[in-house]
C-alpha cells in the first residue's frame, strides 16, 4: 500500500492528527502509571502472614487499678487472663504477646550475629508458649519454648530465641541455624537460636516484614498485657461478646480493647483499596474517552473528505482501498503517539516517583499498555472507516 | 453584546443537540475526576489557619549522635521534636509572644460510676500559649490562665466530644473530672474543632484526631506523664523519670509566635547560640544545625498530603487535558462545518472580532454546563469515598474555595479548548467562501 499519498493527505489535516496523537501519548503515560500503582498496591496485599488471620483476634487489657505496679500481681492476673481464655468454648488458643498482626508496625531493634558481616534489623516479640499454635504456624526446626526458658528474675534477659525461616536464610544462608547466637548491635543480650517457623510476614516501616525473633520472656507489665487469641472457624461473633465478661470476672481494675485481626488488616489495606479502585475508575474512563476521541475526530474527518472518497471511489479505488487508507491513517497516527506516549510515560513515572519513591516502570507494563492502545485505536476508527468505504462513486458527481 | 451571543450560542448548541451532550459531557467528564482528586488534595494541603500560619514556627536542632544522623542515610536530617533540657532552655527567652511545648499522653478518666466504666483518653500536655497560638475555638470557658500554668493548677479543657461523653454537652465549665488519682476542674470546652490535618503535630499520622483532654504542661514533670507519641534517643538514660528529662532523648514538639521578620531572626540567633553554648559543656557534637520553620513549610516537609493522593492530582489534571483535547478536536469539526454561514455573516459586515467572541461564548457555555454537572458528580464520588475514610468522613466534601477552583478550570478549559476552533473559523475570508456556494 502506497504511504505517500497518505502522507500528503495527512498534511492537509494536521491539527487534527496533532490532538490524536497527544491524546493518545498522556493516555499511555496515565494508563502504565495508573497500571503500574495498581500492580504495587495488589502485591502489598496479596502477601501472606502464614497465620490464621481470618481467626485470630487481639485483646489488650490496660490497668488502671494501682495493685498492678507489682510484677508479681501483673504476673499472677496475666495466667489467670489465658486460663479464663482458653475456657471459652470456641477458642482453640491464646497466647500473651505484643505481636498484633497487620497493624503495620510493632517493635523492632538492631542485632548482630557471627558470620554475618552487618547489623540488621529485625522485629522482636516476647510471648508465652502457646504462641505458635495461636499463629498455625509450627516449628519446622529445632524446638518450641518449654517453661524452663523462661528466666525466673523478671529483669535478667531471656537467653533462647525462636526465628523465621526467612531472617535464618539471610543471616546464616543454607548453614544449619540452631545454636547459632544472635546478640543486640552492642554485642549484649545474646541469645541462642533453638527453632525456626517457615512462615511469618507483619509488615513493617521498613523492610523487615519477614525478620522475626520470638523471645520466652514476660509481655506483660504495669502498662498493661496483651492477648493473641485463635477461635474455631465460625466462632468469632460469640468469642468476642464473652471476652470482656469473663476478663472483667478475672480483674476489674482494667479496660479492655478488643480487635479482631481481619479487621485490622482490612483498616490497613484501606488506604490502597481506595487508591486501587480510583485508579481502575481512572483507566477505564481514560481509554473510553480517548476511544470515543478518536471515533469523534475521525468521524468529522470521514464526513469532510466525502466528496473526495466520492471521487477516489468513482476513478476505481474499491472499498477496500477506502477502509484501508483510513486504518492506515490511524495506524501512523496512533504509532507516533505510541512513541511520543512512551517518552510521556517515563517523565510521569519520574514526577511520580519523586512522590511515591519505589515504584519503577517495568518495559512489559509499557508494552501491553501499547498493544491496548493500538486495538483501542482501531476499535474506534473502523466504524467511521467503514463509514467512508461506504460513500457511493456518484457523490463525486453532485454538486455542493 | 454579550447577551446577543448568549443568544446565537444557545441556539447553535441547540441545533445538534448530541455534538451539544458530547461537548459538555467531555468537560464534565474531565472536571468531575480533576475536581475529585484536587479536593482530595486540597483536603490535606489547604491551610489551616490562613490568617497566621507564617507566624507560627516549630523549633528543631540536632542533638544527635556524631556518629551517625538522625536518619542515617541523611547527614542533614533533623530529629522531628527536641529534648525536654532544651525546651525548659528555649522557654527562656522572651523573644517569641507566644510559645509552648506540647505532646500527647495517655491517662485513665474515672467517669461518675453511674456513666461508665473508666476509659483510656489521650490527653495534649501543653502551655495556655497553645489555645491562643492555634486558634482553638472554645464553645464555654477558656484557656487556663498564666498562675495555673506555673503552679500547676489542676484544671482541664475538654473537646467537643470528650463533653458529651462526661457530661452529655452542656456548660460543664466548672464541674470536676477524675483523671487517674486526682480530679480537674474544667474551665473549657471547646466548639468543633477536627483540622483535617493534625498540624501542631505531625509526629505520627497526620490523620489521627485531635486529642479529648488538655492539661497544663508542668504536670509532665509533677505527674511523670510519659509520652505516648513518638520520643526517640541514641544515647541511653539511667532509666529514671530524672535520667529521662535530662537525656538526649526526643519526645516534645516546640512552638512559638514570631510576628515579625525581625522577631524571626532574633529568635533564630537565640536558638543558634542556645546550640553553641551546649556545644561548649559537650554537648551537640555534630555541626551547628538548627531550623525554625513556619507553618507551611513544615507541613510540607512532613508530607502532609499522602503521596498516593498527590500522585492521584497529578493524574487527574492530565485526564482533564485529555478531555479537553477531545473538545478541540469536537469543536473543530462543529465551527469549520459551519464555515459557509461565518462566511455570509463576515460578508456582511461582521467583523473577525466578533466572530471570534461569539464562538468563545459558545466554548464558555459548554464549560459552564459541563462545569456544573462534574461538580455535582464529584460531590457524589466524595460522598462515596468519605465511605472509606473512617474518622474523617465528614471532612472528604467540596468546600467552596474547591468549588470555585473548579468553575474556574472548567473554563479555563471551555476556553482553552475553544481558542483554536475560534480563531480558525474567524479567520476564514468571506469573498472566498461566497464564491464556491
Amino acid at each position: 500500500m502506497p504511504i505517500g499519498p497518505i502522507l500528503r493527505a495527512m498534511k492537509h489535516n494536521r491539527t487534527r492528527f496533532a490532538l490524536i496523537i497527544l491524546e493518545i501519548a498522556i493516555t499511555l503515560a496515565i494508563v502504565t502509571n495508573c497500571v503500574n500503582m495498581i500492580l504495587a498496591e495488589r502485591a502489598k496485599m496479596q502477601q501472606k502472614s502464614g497465620f490464621d488471620d481470618e481467626n485470630l483476634l487481639f485483646v489488650i487489657a490496660t490497668p488502671f487499678a494501682p495493685e498492678f505496679e507489682e510484677q508479681t500481681y501483673v504476673e499472677k492476673v496475666a495466667h489467670a487472663d489465658l486460663r479464663a481464655l482458653q475456657a471459652i468454648p470456641g477458642v482453640k488458643a491464646a497466647a500473651a504477646t505484643q505481636l498484633l498482626p497487620w497493624q503495620g508496625g510493632g517493635s523492632s531493634g538492631t542485632w548482630k550475629t557471627e558470620g554475618y558481616p552487618e547489623k540488621f534489623q529485625a522485629q522482636i516479640y516476647a510471648t508465652t508458649r502457646g504462641l505458635f499454635d495461636v499463629l498455625g504456624t509450627p516449628i519446622t526446626q529445632g524446638r518450641g519454648f518449654t517453661e524452663h526458658d523462661t528466666p525466673t528474675d523478671p529483669n535478667t534477659s531471656t537467653k533462647v530465641t525462636i526465628i523465621s525461616r526467612a531472617l535464618a536464610k539471610k543471616v546464616f544462608g543454607d548453614a544449619n541455624p540452631i545454636g547459632r547466637v544472635i546478640t543486640n548491635g552492642e554485642g549484649d543480650t545474646p541469645r541462642t537460636v533453638i527453632g525456626v517457623i517457615d512462615e511469618f510476614y507483619n509488615p513493617y516501616a521498613w523492610n523487615i516484614g519477614e525478620y522475626v525473633l520470638f523471645t520466652p520472656g514476660r509481655s506483660f507489665g504495669s502498662r498493661g498485657s496483651s492477648y493473641l487469641v485463635r477461635v474455631e472457624p465460625g466462632a468469632m461473633k460469640s468469642v468476642v461478646s464473652q471476652l470482656e465478661p469473663r476478663l472483667v470476672a478475672v480483674n476489674g481494675g482494667r479496660i479492655f480493647r478488643t480487635l479482631t485481626v481481619s479487621e485490622t488488616k482490612d483498616g490497613f489495606f484501606a488506604g490502597g483499596k481506595l487508591v486501587i479502585r480510583a485508579m481502575t475508575a481512572v483507566i477505564v474512563v481514560l481509554v473510553f474517552v480517548t476511544a470515543l476521541g478518536i471515533l469523534g475526530i475521525t468521524s468529522l474527518a470521514v464526513s469532510e473528505r466525502t466528496k473526495q472518497i466520492g471521487t477516489r471511489r468513482a476513478l476505481g479505488a474499491t472499498k477496500g482501498d477506502i477502509l484501508k487508507h483510513f486504518l492506515a491513517e490511524n495506524w501512523i497516527v496512533t504509532t507516533i503517539g505510541l512513541i511520543l506516549g512512551v517518552i510521556a510515560t517515563y517523565g510521569l513515572n519520574y514526577a511520580l516517583v519523586a512522590n511515591l519513591t519505589d515504584q519503577k516502570m517495568p518495559w512489559y507494563l509499557v508494552a501491553v499498555g501499547i498493544v491496548l492502545l493500538w486495538l483501542n485505536g482501531l476499535v474506534a476508527t473502523i466504524p467511521p472507516a467503514l463509514r467512508a468505504a461506504r460513500v457511493a462513486p456518484a457523490i463525486a458527481t453532485r454538486s455542493v | 453584546m454579550l447577551t446577543y451571543n448568549v443568544k446565537i450560542a444557545l441556539k447553535s448548541l441547540r441545533r445538534n443537540p448530541v455534538l451539544t451532550a458530547l461537548l459538555i459531557g467531555a468537560i464534565a467528564l474531565g472536571i468531575c475526576v480533576s475536581t475529585t482528586f484536587i479536593a482530595l488534595r486540597h483536603l490535606f494541603a489547604k491551610d489551616p489557619l490562613p490568617e497566621k500560619s507564617h507566624t507560627l514556627f516549630y523549633v528543631r536542632m540536632d542533638n544527635w549522635d556524631p556518629q551517625r544522623a538522625y536518619v542515617a542515610e541523611d547527614p542533614k536530617s533533623l530529629p522531628t521534636q527536641i529534648t525536654y533540657r532544651d525546651a525548659m532552655a528555649l522557654l527562656k527567652s522572651d523573644i517569641p509572644v507566644r510559645q509552648t511545648p506540647s505532646y500527647k499522653t495517655r491517662m485513665f478518666v474515672h467517669p461518675d460510676p453511674k456513666v461508665g466504666r473508666p476509659f483510656a483518653e489521650n490527653v495534649r500536655v501543653v502551655y495556655n500559649d497553645f489555645f491562643h497560638m492555634f486558634n482553638v475555638p472554645f464553645e464555654y470557658g477558656g484557656p487556663w490562665d498564666k498562675a495555673a500554668d506555673a503552679k500547676p493548677e489542676q484544671v482541664i479543657v475538654l473537646s467537643q466530644p470528650m463533653n458529651e461523653k462526661l457530661f452529655g454537652g452542656g456548660n460543664s465549665v466548672g464541674r470536676s473530672v477524675r483523671l487517674e488519682d486526682r480530679n480537674y476542674k474544667v474551665v473549657g470546652v471547646l466548639a468543633e474543632w477536627r483540622p483535617s490535618v493534625k498540624f501542631f503535630d505531625m509526629t505520627q499520622s497526620t490523620t489521627q484526631a485531635v486529642e479529648g483532654i488538655y492539661l497544663p504542661f508542668n504536670f509532665a514533670t509533677t505527674l511523670q506523664l510519659a509520652t505516648s507519641g513518638n520520643s526517640d534517643g541514641w544515647k541511653g538514660s539511667d532509666g529514671t523519670v530524672e535520667g529521662f528529662l535530662a537525656s538526649e532523648t526526643v519526645w516534645l514538639q516546640y512552638w512559638v509566635e514570631l510576628p515579625t521578620p525581625e522577631k524571626v531572626a532574633a529568635y533564630r540567633e537565640f536558638v543558634d547560640n542556645h546550640v553553641r553554648d551546649q556545644k561548649r559543656i559537650g554537648r551537640f557534637q555534630r555541626p551547628l544545625h538548627t531550623a525554625v520553620t513556619p507553618m507551611p513549610e513544615l507541613m510540607k516537609e512532613f508530607n502532609a498530603v499522602p503521596p498516593a493522593v498527590k500522585s492521584m492530582s497529578i493524574v487527574s489534571i492530565l485526564f482533564l487535558v485529555v478531555c479537553s483535547l477531545n473538545l478541540v478536536g469536537l469543536l473543530l469539526g462543529k465551527f469549520l462545518a459551519r464555515i459557509p454561514e461565518v462566511s455570509v455573516r463576515r460578508a456582511l459586515g461582521a467583523s473577525r472580532l466578533q466572530v471570534f467572541w461569539q464562538h468563545v461564548v459558545e466554548c464558555e457555555l459548554v464549560g459552564i454546563a459541563g462545569g456544573v454537572i462534574g461538580i455535582l458528580l464529584s460531590m457524589g464520588i466524595l460522598r462515596a469515598i468519605a465511605k472509606f475514610a473512617h474518622q474523617q468522613a465528614d471532612l472528604v466534601r467540596l468546600d467552596g474555595e474547591m468549588i470555585v477552583v473548579s468553575i474556574f478550570l472548567s473554563l479555563v478549559a471551555g476556553l482553552l479548548a475553544g481558542i483554536y476552533p475560534a480563531w480558525r473559523v474567524c479567520s476564514v475570508a468571506p469573498a472566498m467562501q461566497l464564491k464556491v456556494q
